[in-house]
């Protein structure tokens, strides 16, 4: 009887304990997994700004090689290799 | 049991002595581990915390990227490029003897300059700025301790030497140094921005905190410059300047309903990305900053106030004394000699006599006046740095001889732009136009944060005058004119040339042997869509500006008109008619 009272006097004052303990657990391992999260999208932030800024400067290199293609100096050469010239004022028709 | 009882009492005592024994070391121990604590947390606690913040913490800066310059069809004419430059922590470098030879060997460097820097106290020293892609490849190959790498922004302009002394450049530092880049640097650069970066335990960055101050990219610049224009007339320039071997040259393309200003150009040119290796003389923008005497091409002038004036019509006779014309001590001379002239005629054959005579009918003080109406004498408040005002004295100030010489444009001083923007004036039914380069800054995004519009800043002369004005100059350019090469078939062309001699700089009086040829004109002569102005510095093989700009101006003429796709206005009506025919047919029996 005296055994049976003190089982179940240890098992009121257990569950509390392994409640808590659970509770403090699962909060460790909640938080553990929110910082490894946090940091994981750290990393793929950065990964992606670095992504953002070597795609810009690609961007640019881009717009300088199109606006040297683009240059009047190369195109008039260009121009001139295949024969063409500038037409004379009386040489352009005008449609209305 | 007396033996027992001393056993026992010496052996605690031995455990007792023990116990204070291990009692006093553990507190000392304690004591010392307290010491040092304390040492750490509380008197190194400062030092070391900056310690650890640096070996997970990261202050980055971020340069603002240069706004672009843009022509105003929105093509780049000068941009930021990313660019590596190399730099050293001298401290870190092991063997500063074996890397210096490396660097210099990988990157063309002299030697014994690297050895200086890599022996330098300082903790930073650069290498090479600016580095190319392969030389920055080379280096990282060769892993030298000490060496590392940083992303700069680098200005580069993809179309050389185009309109280069208006844009102007950039220095190392990304800092305008000339033209348009140091004018508009403040609106260009931008603003920096600085942030923290965590680092992990292999430097790896995975969080950026707030930055501590807010970046902006500096605006963008559009230009009121038209890339192709400004090629053809730098184009056209440039050949004149070779084929009569003169000194230099330059040459503006308006827009006079506007004052927009389509091209300015310059001979000799210079590359902007390489401006270190020109003269600063050739890469000032001259048609801004320098004055010169216009000769002939003021007549324009004269003339407009002398029908402004009510004094004299287009018809108005002058005796120009057969080619000589004494006043006082002075005597002016004609290239021809000629008789009775008219308003008109003196100025087609650029009489200076005639000149004389129609300045001392109209008075120095209403010629003066009309003058400075023009903007001879004042800025025109062009957006770009160092603009000359040119040199037009007072009535009171002008000797006999200054009287006559500012009639047919000596004794006067302008700069390319005020004889641009006076005879757009012309163009423009009378009203003076502020020129302007910039169009509009823009944002990133290609927002309009600003937008500047033509602005005029008086009528100078009555929509008749100017109307008349353009009947005489078009008169110039027909035959028996004194412009007749800048005719161009389709078109009607009003302009003037203009022949100064030039002062020489040793005797101070006029050089027989040096001119300044020039030609100023608006194009199509009744509805004008372009104002152009050729000068040629000192030509050697010809000086009239007949001769030398006039071919220039035809040249930009009609290559620009055809450009903007404005259509041949004196084609005739037949002609017309048989060209739609042909097309109509053209188009059924397609």
């Amino acid at each position: 009887m005296k055994k049976r009272r003190i089982t179940k006097k240890s098992r009121t004052t257990i569950i509390p304990w392994l409640a808590l303990i659970t509770f403090s657990m699962a909060e460790l391992l909640i938080y553990s997994w929110c910082r490894v999260q946090y940091v994981q999208t750290g990393y793929e932030i950065n990964g992606a700004r670095q992504e953002y800024h070597h795609l810009t400067a690609l961007h640019e290199k881009l717009k300088v090689e199109q606006a040297q293609l683009r240059s009047p100096e190369r195109i008039k050469r260009l121009a001139k290799k295949q024969g063409l010239v500038i037409p004379n004022p009386n040489q352009v028709v005008v449609l209305p | 049991m007396k033996i027992y009882r001393k056993k026992k009492t010496n052996r605690t005592k031995w455990i007792r002595f023990r116990i204070g024994v291990v009692s006093i070391v553990l507190a000392l121990s304690f004591g010392v581990i307290i010491g040092r604590a304390v040492q750490l947390q509380i008197f190194k606690q400062t030092e070391l915390s900056q310690k650890a913040i640096s070996q997970y913490k990261t202050a980055l800066h971020r340069m603002p990227r240069r706004g672009t310059i843009y022509d105003r069809n929105h093509r780049e004419l000068a941009v930021s490029i990313s660019i590596t430059s190399i730099y050293a922590h001298p401290k870190q470098v092991l063997s500063q003897k074996r890397t210096a030879t490396t660097l210099a060997r990988a990157l063309n460097l002299e030697q014994q300059l690297l050895s200086e820097r890599l022996s330098s106290d300082k903790g930073f020293v650069w290498i090479k700025r600016h580095a190319t892609p392969r030389e920055v490849s080379a280096i990282r190959k060769l892993d030298l301790d000490g060496i590392d790498f940083v992303a700069e922004s680098k200005r580069f302009y993809p179309m050389k030497t185009l309109a280069a002394q208006v844009i102007g450049f950039c220095g190392i530092d990304g800092k305008g140094l000339e033209g348009l880049e140091y004018y508009y640097n403040r609106f260009l650069s931008g603003q920096g921005t600085k942030w923290t970066v965590f680092k992990d335990a292999l430097g790896r960055s995975f969080n950026a905190q707030k930055p501590l101050t807010e970046s902006q990219n500096g605006y963008n610049l559009v230009l009121t410059i038209d890339k192709n224009i400004q090629h053809i007339t730098q184009t056209a320039l440039s050949e004149a300047v070779k084929k009569f071997s003169a000194k230099s040259g330059m040459a503006l393309v308006m827009e006079p309903h506007t004052g927009a200003m389509l091209a300015i150009a310059h001979a000799p040119e210079f590359n902007p990305n390489i401006f270190a290796q020109y003269e600063p003389q050739s890469r000032r923008n001259r048609a801004i900053t320098d004055c010169f005497e216009p000769g002939s091409t003021f007549k324009i002038f004269l003339g407009a106030a002398a029908l402004e004036s009510g004094l004299c019509t287009r018809n108005t006779e002058f005796d120009c004394e057969d080619g000589r014309y004494k006043i006082g001590n002075s005597v002016v001379h004609d290239v021809h000699s000629r008789g009775v002239l008219s308003l008109q005629d003196i100025i087609k054959y650029s009489s200076n006599i005639g000149a004389a005579k129609i300045g001392n009918r109209i008075g120095e003080e209403y010629l003066f006046d009309r003058l400075k109406a023009f903007g001879f004498g004042t800025r025109a408040g062009i957006d770009c740095p160092g603009e000359t005002p040119g040199s037009v004295l007072a009535p009171e100030d002008w000797s006999d001889m200054d009287a006559l010489a500012i009639c047919f444009g000596q004794s006067v001083a302008v700069s390319a732009l005020q004889l641009a923007t006076a005879v757009s004036a012309i163009a423009n039914d009378g009203v003076l136009m502020k020129p302007y380069l910039v169009q509009a800054m823009t944002d990133q995004n290609g927002r309009i944060v600003k937008a500047f519009q033509p602005t005029r800043i008086r009528r100078v002369i009555s929509s008749e005058t100017a109307k008349t004005m353009g009947l005489m100059l078009e008169r110039v350019v027909a035959k028996g004119g004194t412009g007749q090469k800048a005719a161009l078939s389709g078109y009607t062309v009003a302009g003037k040339t203009g022949t100064a001699q030039k002062v020489d700089s040793q005797t101070n009086r006029y050089a027989t042997d040096k001119h300044i040829a020039n030609f100023v004109g608006f194009v199509p002569a009744r509805d004008p869509a372009i104002a152009i102005l050729v000068v040629v510095d000192e030509p050697r093989k010809q000086c009239y500006g007949g001769i030398v700009a006039a071919p220039v101006f035809s040249q930009i003429a009609k290559e620009s008109l055809q450009y903007l796709k404005i259509p041949p206005e004196l084609i005739t009506p037949k002609e017309t008619d048989s060209i739609r025919a042909s097309t109509e047919t053209s188009t059924w029996a397609g």
